[in-house]
This record gives C-alpha cells, sequence and structure tokens, in this order.
C-alpha cells in the first residue's frame, strides 16, 4: 500500500467542519482534476487542523530533540507511532515553554452569525499582533493511500489551492499545497507492538454505525474493542452532490482495550481504516501497545 | 451556617494572587482575612498539575506578563492592564473572601465573574485563577474523606445540582462535578496522576452535554461544534473550564 502524506496551508479563514476537514470534503475537491480509475483507487482521510508551530519529538517517536518546523514540515515516518505525529489533534508535541493551549485552539471570527475558523491564531497583547512570534499559521494535514502503485503520488499541481468547507463562491476556506511526502507501508517499522502487555484502540477519526447514504450497510461495534460502559455516538452528516446523508458515528476520541491477538494486523487496517465510508476518512484507528511497569 | 475552617483556607489561599504578586513576595492578609496560604493533602500541587507543566515555570508568553488572565476566546485580557483598577474591584473581592460560611463561599467562587479575570500563574497567562481554586477545593474535599487521585472521577450534573466543594463547574446547561463515587451519571476517569489531562479526559467522557442554551437551528449546533472541537484541544483544565464560561457567555447565543 502506497501511502502519500499532504499538508496543506490555510490561506484563508475556513467555514466548515470544526473538527477536521472530512476525507470527503477533501475527495470531492480532488474529483474534477482525477480520472476515474484514479478516484476509485484512493482512499482519502480527513485533515487534521495543525498548528504550523516548533515542537519537540514525543518519548515514542523514533527521533529525538526539537524541530523548529514541525507543524510545517512533513517528516518521514520511520515507526507505526511516527505516523500519527500530526493525526492526533492534542498535538502532543508543542512546547511546553510556549502558550501551548492558545497555539492549539483556532481563534473564532463571527461571520454573518456563522463562526469561522481564522487563518491565524494570535497569542499575547493586541498590540503585539503582527510580532511573528505571537502567531500561528494553521495547517491541514491528510494521508491519501492506494493499493494500486501506479496511482500516488498525486502531483503537486493536483493539491494546490484545494478549497474546503462552506461559503467557497466567497472566497474562504482556500489551502496552498506545502509539501507531500510518499512512502510505503512495507517501509514501516510496527516493531514497538510486538510483546506489549496490553492494547488499546484510540478512535482517530468517528467509526460508522450506520448511514443514510444508499449500498451501505450498518456496521456493528467490533467485536474486539473491549469497553465497561457503551460508546459515546454523535450524528454527522457526509454529503455527496449537493445531498446531505445522516450517519450515526462512535465518537472519535474515545479509547477502548484491544481484545484481538493480532495487533500488528490491526494497527495496519487502521490507518487503511475500517467500517462504512472509510474510503473517506471514517474510521481510522490507532492501536497503543502498554506496558504495566510504565504506569 | 456551617463553619469548615479548612476550606474556607481553600478558597483563600490564592487570593493574592489578585495583587499581581508571587507566593515569596505576597501580602498575607486581604480583607482583613489571612491569604498565600498553604493547602493540605497536596491538593494544591495537584490541581496545579492539571493545568500547567511540572517543573520551573518560565514565561510562556513573551510580550504578557501579568496576572492578569488572557481570555483564549478573545486573545485579550478581559480587563487591560494598563487602565484596570483594582480599586475599582476591591469591595468585590473583599465581599467574596470575607464570606464565613463555606458552602456560600463555593457558591459564590462557581458564579464569580471576576475572580475569572486573573490566571493562576503569570507564566501561563490563559489558565483561570478561578477554575485552579475551584480544582484545588474539589480536591481536598474528596481527599480528606479519603479518596485518592487515582480514584477520582468527573462526571456531569444538572445544571441545578451543586454538590458542596466538589462542583467545579456550574453553566447554563449542565454542571460538572469531581467524586469518587460516581451512580451511572456521564462520567471519566481523572486517571493515575495529575496531568494537563483536560482534552483526554473530555475525549473519554461517556457522554457529553448539550453544551449551549436551546439548539435553535443547524447553525447554532454548529456553535456547539466549534466548542467541543476546541475542548479536545485544550490541556489546561483550568483554561478549559474558563473557555466553556467564555464561550457560552459571548457566543452561545445568536
Amino acid at each position: 500500500m502506497t501511502v502519500q502524506q499532504v499538508l496543506f496551508g490555510l490561506e484563508t479563514d475556513y467555514i466548515g467542519h470544526p473538527y477536521y476537514v472530512s476525507g470527503n470534503a477533501i475527495f470531492h475537491a480532488l474529483a474534477p482534476h482525477l480520472d476515474r480509475r484514479t478516484l476509485d483507487a484512493i482512499g482519502v482521510s480527513h485533515g487534521v487542523f495543525v498548528p504550523g508551530q516548533f515542537g519537540v519529538y514525543p518519548d515514542d517517536h523514533s527521533q529525538a530533540g526539537s524541530h523548529p518546523a514541525m507543524g510545517n514540515t512533513l517528516i518521514e515516518p520511520e515507526s507505526y507511532a511516527d505516523f500519527f505525529l500530526k493525526r492526533e489533534q492534542a498535538h502532543s508535541w508543542l512546547l511546553d515553554s510556549k502558550p501551548r493551549d492558545a497555539m492549539n485552539s483556532y481563534q473564532i471570527r463571527v461571520q454573518s452569525g456563522e463562526l469561522a475558523m481564522a487563518t491565524e491564531t494570535f497569542h499575547g497583547r493586541a498590540e503585539h499582533k503582527r510580532q511573528q512570534t505571537d502567531t500561528t499559521q494553521w495547517n491541514i494535514h491528510c494521508y491519501l493511500h492506494s493499493d494500486d502503485p501506479s496511482v500516488l503520488p498525486l502531483p503537486d499541481g493536483v493539491l494546490d489551492g484545494l478549497q474546503f468547507g462552506g461559503r467557497r463562491n466567497f472566497g474562504y476556506g482556500i489551502t496552498e499545497l506545502k509539501q507531500t511526502a510518499t512512502f510505503t507501508l512495507s517501509e514501516l517499522s510496527f516493531t514497538e507492538l510486538e510483546d506489549a502487555d496490553r492494547y488499546l484502540v484510540k478512535f482517530i477519526t468517528p467509526y460508522v454505525l450506520t448511514s443514510e447514504h444508499p449500498n451501505t450497510t450498518p456496521h456493528n461495534i467490533p467485536w474486539w474493542w473491549e469497553h465497561e460502559t457503551p460508546l459515546r455516538r454523535r450524528e454527522e452528516k457526509i454529503a455527496e452532490e449537493r445531498e446531505l446523508y445522516d450517519l450515526t458515528v462512535v465518537d472519535h476520541g474515545q479509547v477502548v482495550g484491544y481484545g484481538g491477538s493480532e495487533p500488528i494486523k490491526t494497527a495496519k487496517k487502521g490507518i487503511r481504516r475500517i467500517g462504512t465510508h472509510s474510503k473517506y476518512g471514517f474510521g481510522e484507528l490507532r492501536v497503543i501497545p502498554v506496558d504495566e511497569e510504565s504506569e | 451556617m456551617t463553619t469548615d475552617e479548612e476550606m474556607l483556607r481553600v478558597y483563600r489561599h490564592d487570593a493574592h494572587k489578585t495583587r499581581g504578586r508571587p507566593h515569596a513576595h505576597a501580602v498575607d492578609e486581604l480583607a482583613g482575612v489571612p491569604v498565600n496560604l498553604k493547602v493540605p493533602y497536596g491538593a494544591d500541587a495537584n490541581a496545579a498539575a492539571l493545568s500547567r507543566p511540572s517543573g520551573s515555570p518560565s514565561q510562556t508568553v513573551e510580550t504578557y506578563e501579568s496576572h492578569y488572565r488572557l481570555s483564549l476566546l478573545s486573545g485579550e485580557s478581559r480587563y487591560d492592564p494598563e487602565s484596570f483598577n483594582i480599586g475599582q474591584y476591591r469591595d468585590e473581592i473583599h465581599d467574596l473572601l470575607s464570606v464565613e460560611d463555606a458552602l456560600e463561599m463555593h457558591e459564590r467562587w462557581l458564579t464569580s465573574e471576576l475572580m475569572g479575570a486573573f490566571n493562576e500563574s503569570v507564566h501561563y497567562p490563559y489558565t483561570s485563577l478561578k477554575y485552579h481554586t475551584l480544582l484545588v477545593a474539589a480536591l481536598v474535599a474528596n481527599y480528606r474523606r479519603g479518596a485518592e487521585f487515582e480514584d477520582l472521577w468527573v462526571v456531569v450534573d444538572g445544571p441545578d445540582e451543586i454538590t458542596p466543594h466538589r462542583t467545579i463547574f456550574a453553566g447554563e446547561t449542565f454542571n460538572l462535578r469531581v467524586t469518587a463515587n460516581p451512580a451511572g451519571e456521564p462520567r471519566a476517569r481523572l486517571g493515575s496522576r495529575p496531568w494537563r489531562s483536560w482534552a483526554s479526559t473530555w475525549e473519554r467522557m461517556t457522554e457529553h452535554p448539550q453544551l449551549l442554551p436551546e439548539q435553535i437551528d443547524q447553525r447554532h449546533r454548529k456553535r456547539e461544534m466549534f466548542l467541543d472541537a476546541q475542548l479536545r484541544r485544550i490541556q489546561a483544565w483550568s483554561t478549559a473550564l474558563q473557555y466553556i464560561e467564555d464561550f457560552v457567555s459571548e457566543l452561545g447565543a445568536e
């Protein structure tokens, strides 16, 4: 499987889904530029909002130390944990010596009663707004994947200048392509998932239980998710050709125990995503190894 | 009236921060009551760890060093540090600190807008003195009944349900409480040790409450999603709780 990571920079304010840019929205922004064979062969992940900031590699990353452009650049993943560096919205790589919560929350602008996410966040005194140290630019991170080795990577020209969210006619949601980087899943090391005492599964994006979209069937909660209380659900919508379809999803961010016996296989499936509308970003999972001693 | 000196001390312990002085150089008395006090059971340190990194603090916002809180929502200080005159509000602060009934003191803190004007440390200007103090109170109230940190949960209550000292947030549509004995409410464990775990805890809640009053239409629902999206990104507890209060008050209605 070929994976192409893409980092977009947000050029104008965004009026769209506040949790993420859905894989469906990215897919439909790409569609006019791609042939049917390519569209059939690719899956598109949700786009995660990433603050364009300094960072320090998290403990589980294969590299150590700090990176001045961590939020503004793609870092080639060597291990499974590396792959998730920019996929979790808490962005644990942000520096504690900076106002990390201010950097990782977006500023809201009210536009005719609708809330818009501003392209940049200021932190500090208003009169210092123009100082670079007090400003964070927003990026969007997503990945495309395909089993057909001939379709990825997509050329830069196709990825540059895409527009996401609402009110696009008014110029909202314009992005620029910052960077792309391509690797194959077989290059990624999964050794961290060998021999852990136990494993958890975290939902990076929602898992679809039911969809009103035709040609879909309801999915149950997989048997290998272990949880004592019912999982939190949420209503969601997916758009296609101006039609909106209602979804019921297991909300992202939740964590369950892993009851299966093949964590590496599950981890690979989790990157490829599971369940209904997985082609469009839903059902992305991360397997987390837990060693009881370090608890 | 209940006399609970231990809890009264908790609500007064950091009041010197309204004057913008660190512990070492702080006034020891405000409104005729002692402030700048030690809190038992290590609750102050644990509550601090919920909102600030460990280790020696450093200035996180280079261009801002003030005890007036910066709002994550507006990016501004609620009060302009150049013109804000603490004298204007001295009576209100003194009135609050001199309350002798611990239960009334708790409820007054829950509804005090003024105490949210200050941060819990000048190094971390987006934190909130109000919610830090309420978190300390909730920890003390649980610890003195024998609970340890790892026994604790945050649970969702209705907006009218206030449990003495344990309610840490009182809003228009829901309240939040720290307890060792959840009874089926929407909930999440606080974890094995205190850290800046707000986003992680919020994401593990078994149910999320309705965040804004009366959902009128789709546009309103989207406002609620904006708030929820931010709550999944903020790590400091006092910052997040204050953010809910600010968001509801400024963007909660059309």
